[in-house]
Order: structure tokens, then C-alpha cells, then sequence
């Protein structure tokens, strides 16, 4: 089906198309290229000039950096390889006191920190909130998304990367696809 | 049980309906197409003929279901539109299906398969005019209420298709009334089961069968009249169909059915290929469940559990979606406990929404994915007596986290309009008793079917209007739940701030609160409510709702003297107020997680509430003009917008706020750097929690729950030791964990 103009795609992003319009867009064929005017949107949205690869949140992005694939927020903070889980390069908000949920459910019934904690992983650098873990505490940090991306631009989009002159691309790393641990020595 | 265990299996068939299962498995196991179907032949014959039959196939069942919806009694159906109808080929495949509950397209054909495999040809025989029924999980549905009905459909002695429908019931019979039976810690407390029985012949239902569903079941109307339904459903379906064998033939009605399912099947994969990014996904949702000192329950495991719900998604380069449980809890003694067939029916019913929203949806989609569900988990019971009766408590969540898993990969691929942070529990209230007109009765109320939904990625979530089990959720007319319950309506209010918060907040929830009325005993019940954790979460910055409500009442309240003072009632607690503390006298209750106690009476006053959804990005973002307009429709409170999203307002009264921009900016700006001040790097905070994990400083119920989880999955087990750089032989054991109650 045929595409939308950049615009439109740009303005879905932001949620600041009219509702009709939006509506529209949901109840129709999906547009065939969506993927790459909805990156040529989000490289317009960011004020750094690395090519972004893939999206990977609202603020998040995989980023082809100096031959590297690595991620980043949209601010430009550069959280790490894109093997590893960028939580592990934000800071962390651990909420668990009755007081510090009421903060951000007030007049609202809280859940128990002994049983469950929140865990909000934030930019250093622009300080936007990008992920909220609800969790048990002592439960692993889970790597969100971790795609399969020479197997994407090759397969699924025809056009394979070519950034990987020899290095290892992000999947080689391979093993568990949680995080990677904490250093013991530290 | 242990007969049907007997009986099950693959095994050298007696049928012809056996040998073309067998038959037609074998051909998909050695091709990888439906029945072997590597070219659909007539659909490129004939493409027109192709559309307009499946078209026409699918108008049976939408038909069919409508007008069975008026044979129904029960409000559930009636109102809610708890029922769905499809249609099946000879094996059991699902060809087309209604609008309604499409969680049972998938678990119907289990049915059928099991008649097939279990020799059902020989013993009850399978004939024209047969009716078969099933409520078993463990055989094919999801839970005890869930009853199916299933007809086979003959043209000139052969069997060419089966027509199913399914309806939830509202009462099952069991040990709490209703259909959710909340307090079940086993099958034998679950109600009334029929095992795949043949309940009727000649199109006509046995009246032995009816006679056994009147005598036990506490509103056998319901139920029974469901059936007729059902079975006219599966008629009307039938005679429609033979209709069109005359006009097209059985061998092309048989042949296109096919060649449907394998399209169905390509359509899926190609749709992933088109809407998602391969890798891996994972996410996780958690329940709490406390009945400690809670009447009724029997001591057969631990009272309190918490339970973790992670999932791994799998999209391979084929567009294949593999979601695995590995991680998931032990089964246990209670009543939310799933089977294969009811997660089967959690992913279609997700998948129907998501993916195959265009209508070529049917067993294909099915054959295209596939669950990894860990045996002995509460996802794959390896004890076939244990209860399911609840189980959307567990499923609910689960499949929230597999929207969420599916919306990252929307968004990675720009379908931003397609994201959507998920479902959310949708407690469940049931009662029985005595009723107004002073006869036994038993329901379950469902206005649970319109709880808050996810935020999308592009607006907030819907309120009041959305659950996964049903995606046209209603919740039915008060004045026709009025007629069936012995309790008036004092409200039904918007519940302010109970969506999560986020750049789009989720959508929100409702509270009801109730007079109970001309009764002395009404037994109320409540499951599907989580305690003390959030059962679900936000995406990309967003908060999980806030599901951990409690329930309150008041007993010999003081409304009828209030009543006739002409005092303000109470229609809802207020944000951050309690008006049935400060309005009402009486003797009051809270009550934490599921709601069970001594029955209650004329003048009592009873709340429950339901969960709102998610949110998505960071709060921080929204759009104070959005928080200005929900303010403004009693949707979020003032101290909400200020202290969740920084909104900032000029002096005036309620009535007329107004943003003020320049405070707000200022707020944020100093909110955010209050982040700063408070986070700490990742590393850090890991190598100090290390601490915590190696000296196991949880409470007893997290250290229980790590350690069934670490028991149950080496795989599990590795990954905990290995994030926390554990030594291998750390477990969770040494600490008076629970013993496992599978084994
Ligand atoms: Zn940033």
C-alpha cells in the first residue's frame, strides 16, 4: 500500500496528528515503507547527525557511531554497545518506601516494597525516564529488546548493513539475553 | 483422569476422522504447510470464489451468534457478549469465527481433537445430529465456565466440518458461586463439569443432561439456556453451510477450508515480517495472592504467593513468534493455575487484536506461533486435578506482557500507531445467596469487561472500555445487573489516576459501590485482584497502574436513616478522601486482595473497583493541556498533574484552572534535575543489591518465589546466578522456602 508523506509520519511519531487522521492510519493497509520514512522522521528529531539503525524506545535509539553499533538517547547520550543493555549505563531510581510510590500514585493504593519495587531507568545526561521496571526486588535487570539486526536489514528489508567490516555484530556476543552481571569487585 | 490418560495419545487410529488428523500432521510436520498445501490451487484458480466463501463463512458465524444472543438469558451473554462461534474442519481446525470471545476458537479445537484422538468414533460414535459439551481445561477450554458446545456437520454420510460455539457461564456450581470459582484450591471444588460428553442427539439436548444442570447448579437458567443457544448457533451454522455445499460442493467447501488455514498460517508470518523486528524480547508482569486468615481456605500450600511472569519473545528471520514461560511459577492450590488449551486461548485472543485484525485469522495463525510452556508450571499443570478456575488472574498479565513485548517491536518499526502497553486484570466479582425476590440464585457480575486500557504510543489509554478477554468490552446496563443481584447502585464512578502515568497515561478505571438490599444473606466473592504488587506495567518511560486496591465495606451502615434525612449518600470514595469513613456509620472493613467473608444483609454497603492500564513515555512529557482536560472530567486529581507531571496552575477557581506555562517549565526543568540528585549509576546500585541477594534479605514470600522458580528451571536458575554473580551453588533453598506443591 502506498506510503504516507514524511510529515504525516513525523507528526504520527510525535502523537500530534488529528485523531481522524490517526484513525485513518490505524484502520487502513499498512504502508509498505514505513520503516524508513519513520527513520528519516526520527533523524530529523534528533539533534546529532550518527545514522540511526533502529529505534528502540521513545527516546532510544540503535546508532551506527564511529563504525560502531551503539545505543543512544535522543539527547545524544551514548548508553554503550549495542550488545549490551543500555540499562546498565543509565542511573537508576529504586522506588520501595510508601512515601517515595505516593509520589507517583498519590491518593491511590501502593504496592508493598518488601514484594515489589520500581526501578526507573533515567538518561544521565538529559534525565528523561526512559524505562520503568516493576519488579520483585533481587529480580534480574531484563534487556528489553534485543534485535536481530543484520538478519533484519538483510532479510526483511533487502538492503544488508554494511557497518561490520569484520567487527563482531551485536548478536555474537550471544549467551544469555539478559544483562550482562555486575562486576563482582566492585 | 487417569483413564482419559489412558485413552489419550497418538496411537494407531479407529476412524477415518483419526487417520485424516494423523494424516494431516504428518503432512504439516514433513512440509511446513497446512495439509501439506504448498500451492493453493483454487484460490489462484479463482480468487474471487476464494474471498467471497471465506467471507461467507465468517457471516454464519457472525450471524449465528447474534441471533443466539437472543435465546440466551443470562446477561453475561445477552449484555456483555461472552460467546463466540466457529466453524471447524473434519480434524478440528479452526476455518472462521465470529467477533466475541476468540480466546475459544483455539481451545475448541482442542475439544474436537481430543474426541478424535480418544477413539470418540467408536465410543459415544460420532453422528449426524450428535451434540457434544465441554467445560474441562484440561481437555479444551480455559476455565470451568467456559462451556463449549460443538455439532458435527454431515453431508451425504461424511463428516465435512464441525460448528462449535462457546458461552461463559455466570454460575458453575462450584464451592464460592458464580463462574470464576475464586476459593477452588482443586478441581473438586470447581462445579460442574462436562467431559467431552455427548449431551444430545437428534439436534435435541438429553433431558437427563438438563435435569443434572438444574440440580447443580445454583441458577440453572442460565447455563441451560446458554446451551440452546449454543446448539442453535451450531445448527443455524450447519444448515447455512449445506446450503452452500449445494451450490459449490463438498469437495471444494472441504478443499477450500484448507487452502484457508495455510493462507491463514502465511498471512501471520507475513505480518510479523511486516509489523516487527526479528530478535529477542522479554518483559515480565508479577501477582500477588494473600488468603492468609482468609474463611475457607484449606491449608494445602502456602497461603501467600507472589508470582513472577516473565517471557521471552522470539521472532525468528521466518516471522515466526515463539513466546517461552521458562521462569514461571510451580502450579498451586488454588484456582488461578493454567492449561495449554487456556494459553493457547490468552495468545489467540492477543493475536486476533494485534495482528490479524483484517479477518483471515483461523488455526493458520496458530500453526505460525508457538508457546514454550515449562511442564509443572502454572502454565502447564503436570497434575490434571488441580484448579484453573481463575485463570485469567495469571493469564491476564501474562498477555499484557506479551502486547507490550509485541508493541517494542511495532515501534522499532515505526508502526508507532499499533503500540499499545496492554491489558490489565479485570477482577471479577460473584455472589450468591438469597436474592431480592427471595429465590437461590448465583452470578457473576461482569462489568469487569471494561476495565482501563493501555496507553497507546500515541494517546492515552481507553477508560472503562477495554480487556483482552473480550475486544468488545461492555459493561452492561446497571439497571440490568439491578435485576439480577440483590444490590442497587449507588455509583458507578470514574476512578481518578488510576491509569498509569506517562506521557499518555493509561486509560483509567471505575469503582462501584453497592446497597445491599432486600436480602439476608448474600455471599459475596471477589478473585482476579492482585495484592500488594502491581499486576502489570508502562512502556518507555510510563508507569504500571495502581491494581492493588482494596475492598471496603460497611456493615449496618446508617444509609437508609441518611436517605431519610435527605443527607448526602456516598457515590464513589473521593480522591484521597473516604467518604464511606466520613459519611457513614457502621461497622467498617478493608480488605486486602481477594474478598470472601460471612454473607452480607439489607443496609450493608460494599465497594470493589477495577484496574486501569499502563502508561506510556515519561510523565514529564505529557502534555499539560491533556492533564488540564482530565482534570476537568474528574479523571485526574490536582495533586496528580502537580506532583506526577509537574503541572503548574494559575490561582483561580476549580472551575476555571488554567495552566500556568512558565511555573510549569520551571517545575520540570527542576524536577528533572531532582532525578539527577536522587539516581544513582546502574553499577552502583547493582554491586550494593548483590549484597542483598547473597544474603537473601527478602521477605518470605519473594524468597519462596525464587526459590520454586530456581527449582523448577536450571535455565532460570543460571541466568540469576549468573546477573548476580552468584556462586553455583546459591539457591534460595536454605531459607524455610515453601515445599513445592507439585511434587
Ligand atoms: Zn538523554
Amino acid at each position: 500500500m502506498k506510503g504516507y508523506d514524511r510529515k504525516t509520519i513525523g507528526d504520527l511519531l510525535e502523537g500530534a496528528l488529528p485523531w481522524q487522521q490517526t484513525k485513518q492510519i490505524m484502520s487502513s493497509y499498512k504502508d509498505d515503507d514505513r520503516f524508513l520514512k519513520a527513520l528519516a522522521a526520527h533523524q530529523m528529531r534528533v539533534p546529532w547527525k550518527a545514522r540511526i539503525l533502529l529505534p528502540l524506545g521513545e527516546n532510544l535509539y540503535i546508532v551506527l557511531k564511529e563504525g560502531q553499533r551503539v545505543v543512544r538517547c535522543s539527547c545524544g547520550f551514548v548508553f554503550g554497545d549495542a550488545s549490551r543493555n543500555w540499562k546498565l549505563g543509565a542511573v537508576v531510581l529504586v522506588r520501595k518506601t510508601r512515601q517515595e510510590l505516593e509520589e507517583i500514585y498519590p491518593h491511590a493504593d501502593v504496592c508493598d516494597g518488601n514484594w515489589m519495587e520500581l526501578r526507573e531507568f533515567i538518561c544521565p545526561s538529559c534525565a528523561t525516564l526512559l524505562e520503568v521496571e516493576a519488579c520483585a526486588p533481587g529480580y534480574p535487570i531484563v534487556e528489553d529488546f534485543r534485535p536481530d539486526l543484520d538478519a533484519f536489514y538483510s532479510e526483511w528489508l533487502g538492503a544488508p548493513l554494511e557497518d561490520a567490516s569484520g567487527e563482531a555484530s551485536p548478536n555474537e556476543h550471544g549467551g544469555s539475553s539478559l544483562s550482562q552481571p555486575p562486576d563482582r569487585n566492585t | 483422569m487417569k483413564l482419559a490418560h489412558m485413552m489419550d495419545g497418538h496411537r494407531a487410529s479407529k476412524g477415518p476422522l483419526a487417520d485424516q488428523l494423523a494424516r494431516s500432521e504428518r503432512l504439516f510436520a514433513s512440509t511446513g504447510h497446512y495439509a501439506g498445501l504448498e500451492d493453493l490451487e483454487l484460490r489462484q484458480a479463482d480468487p474471487l470464489r476464494f474471498e467471497t466463501v471465506h467471507m461467507k463463512l465468517r457471516a454464519f458465524c457472525v450471524s449465528a451468534r447474534e441471533m443466539a444472543r437472543r435465546i440466551s438469558a443470562s446477561p453475561g451473554v445477552r449484555e456483555v457478549g461472552e460467546m463466540v462461534v466457529a466453524l471447524y474442519t473434519p480434524e478440528g481446525d479452526a476455518v472462521a469465527l465470529s467477533n466475541g470471545i476468540m480466546v475459544h476458537v483455539h481451545t475448541m479445537s482442542r475439544f474436537i481433537k481430543w474426541m478424535i484422538r480418544n477413539e470418540y468414533e467408536g465410543n459415544p460414535g460420532i453422528a449426524p445430529g450428535d451434540i457434544f459439551a465441554n467445560n474441562d481445561a484440561f481437555i479444551g477450554t480455559v476455565q470451568v465456565p467456559d462451556v463449549m458446545d460443538v455439532i458435527p456437520i454431515f453431508h451425504e454420510g461424511r463428516l465435512i466440518a464441525w460448528a462449535g460455539a462457546v458461552c461463559h457461564e455466570l454460575e458453575a456450581g462450584g464451592i464460592t458461586p458464580g463462574g470464576d470459582v475464586a476459593l477452588a484450591q482443586e478441581r473438586y471444588a470447581e462445579g460442574l463439569f462436562v467431559c467431552a460428553e455427548k449431551i444430545g442427539v437428534n439436534d435435541t439436548i438429553r433431558r437427563d443432561y438438563v435435569i443434572r444442570c438444574e440440580r447443580n447448579l445454583r441458577m440453572p437458567i442460565y447455563w441451560v439456556l446458554d446451551e440452546q443457544a449454543k446448539v442453535a448457533a451450531c445448527i443455524y451454522i450447519r444448515e447455512q453451510l449445506l446450503e452452500l455445499v449445494a451450490d459449490i460442493g463438498a469437495e471444494t467447501l472441504v478443499s477450500l477450508c484448507r487452502e484457508f488455514i495455510e493462507e491463514g498460517r502465511r498471512s501471520q508470518l507475513a505480518r510479523t515480517r511486516q509489523l516487527t523486528v526479528p530478535g529477542t524480547y522479554r518483559g515480565h508482569a508479577f501477582y500477588g495472592h494473600i488468603t492468609s486468615g482468609k474463611p475457607g481456605f484449606q491449608a494445602l500450600g502456602d497461603p501467600d504467593w507472589l508470582y513472577a511472569i516473565p517471557i521471552e519473545m522470539t521472532i525468528g528471520v521466518d516471522g515466526k513468534i515463539m513466546l517461552d514461560f521458562e521462569g514461571a511459577q510451580p502450579w498451586g492450590y488454588h484456582s488461578m493455575n493454567c492449561t495449554p488449551a487456556g494459553m493457547d486461548g490468552g495468545m489467540f485472543v492477543t493475536l486476533t487484536q494485534h495482528m490479524n485484525y483484517e479477518g483471515m485469522v483461523n488455526a493458520g495463525a496458530w500453526l505460525a506461533t508457538e508457546l514454550r510452556l515449562p511442564p509443572g508450571s502454572w502454565t502447564n499443570p503436570d497434575r490434571e486435578t488441580c484448579a484453573t478456575a481463575t485463570s485469567w488472574a495469571l493469564l491476564l498479565p501474562a498477555f499484557g506482557v506479551f502486547q507490550r513485548l509485541l508493541s517494542r517491536g511495532f515501534l522499532a518499526r515505526g508502526f508507532v500507531e499499533e503500540v499499545f502497553v496492554g491489558q490489565v486484570n479485570s477482577p471479577m466479582i460473584e455472589m450468591g445467596g438469597i436474592n431480592q425476590h427471595g429465590d437461590e440464585f448465583g452470578i457473576a457480575h461482569f462489568e469487569c469487561a471494561a476495565a482501563g486500557s493501555g496507553a497507546l504510543a500515541i494517546k492515552d489509554g481507553l477508560d472503562t472500555a477495554y480487556v483482552g478477554w473480550n475486544p468488545e468490552s461492555d459493561m452492561g446496563n446497571v439497571e440490568i445487573w439491578e435485576q439480577e443481584m440483590p444490590l442497587l447502585y449507588l455509583g458507578r464512578s470514574i476512578l481518578p489516576n488510576s491509569g498509569g502515568a506517562g506521557r499518555f497515561r493509561g486509560g483509567n478505571a471505575f469503582l462501584s459501590t453497592w446497597l445491599v438490599s432486600k436480602t439476608d444473606e448474600l455471599r459475596l466473592v471477589t478473585s482476579e485482584h492482585s495484592s500488594r504488587v502491581f499486576d502489570n506495567a508502562g512502556m518507555c518511560g510510563g508507569y504500571p497502574a495502581p491494581t492493588c486496591q482494596v475492598h471496603r465495606t460497611v456493615r449496618n451502615s446508617n444509609i437508609a436513616q441518611r436517605a431519610r434525612n435527605r443527607l448526602p449518600l456516598v457515590h464513589d470514595l473521593g480522591p484521597g478522601q473516604d467518604r464511606l469513613a466520613s459519611r457513614l456509620d457502621g461497622i467498617h472493613e478493608q480488605t486486602e486482595g481477594p474478598f470472601i467473608a460471612a454473607p452480607m444483609k439489607s443496609g450493608d454497603i460494599f465497594t470493589h473497583s477495577y484496574n486501569g492500564g499502563g502508561g506510556y513515555g515519561d510523565p514529564l512529557a505529557r502534555c499539560p493541556k491533556l492533564t488540564l482536560t482530565d482534570m476537568r472530567n474528574g479523571h485526574s486529581s490536582r495533586r496528580h498533574a502537580e506532583v506526577v507531571h509537574g503541572i503548574r496552575f494559575l490561582e483561580s477557581s476549580e472551575s476555571e484552572l488554567a495552566i500556568d506555562w512558565d511555573a510549569t517549565k520551571q517545575a520540570r526543568k527542576s524536577m528533572l534535575r531532582n532525578r539527577l540528585e536522587r539516581a544513582r549509576p546502574v553499577s552502583a546500585w547493582l554491586s550494593e543489591e548483590r549484597q542483598r541477594v547473597m544474603s537473601r534479605d527478602f521477605v518470605p514470600e519473594v524468597r519462596k518465589m525464587y526459590a520454586a522458580a530456581m527449582r523448577l528451571s536450571p535455565r532460570f536458575a543460571a541466568e540469576f546466578r549468573q546477573f548476580w554473580s552468584l556462586p553455583s551453588e546459591f539457591s534460595f533453598e536454605d531459607t524455610g522456602a515453601g515445599k513445592d506443591p507439585s511434587k
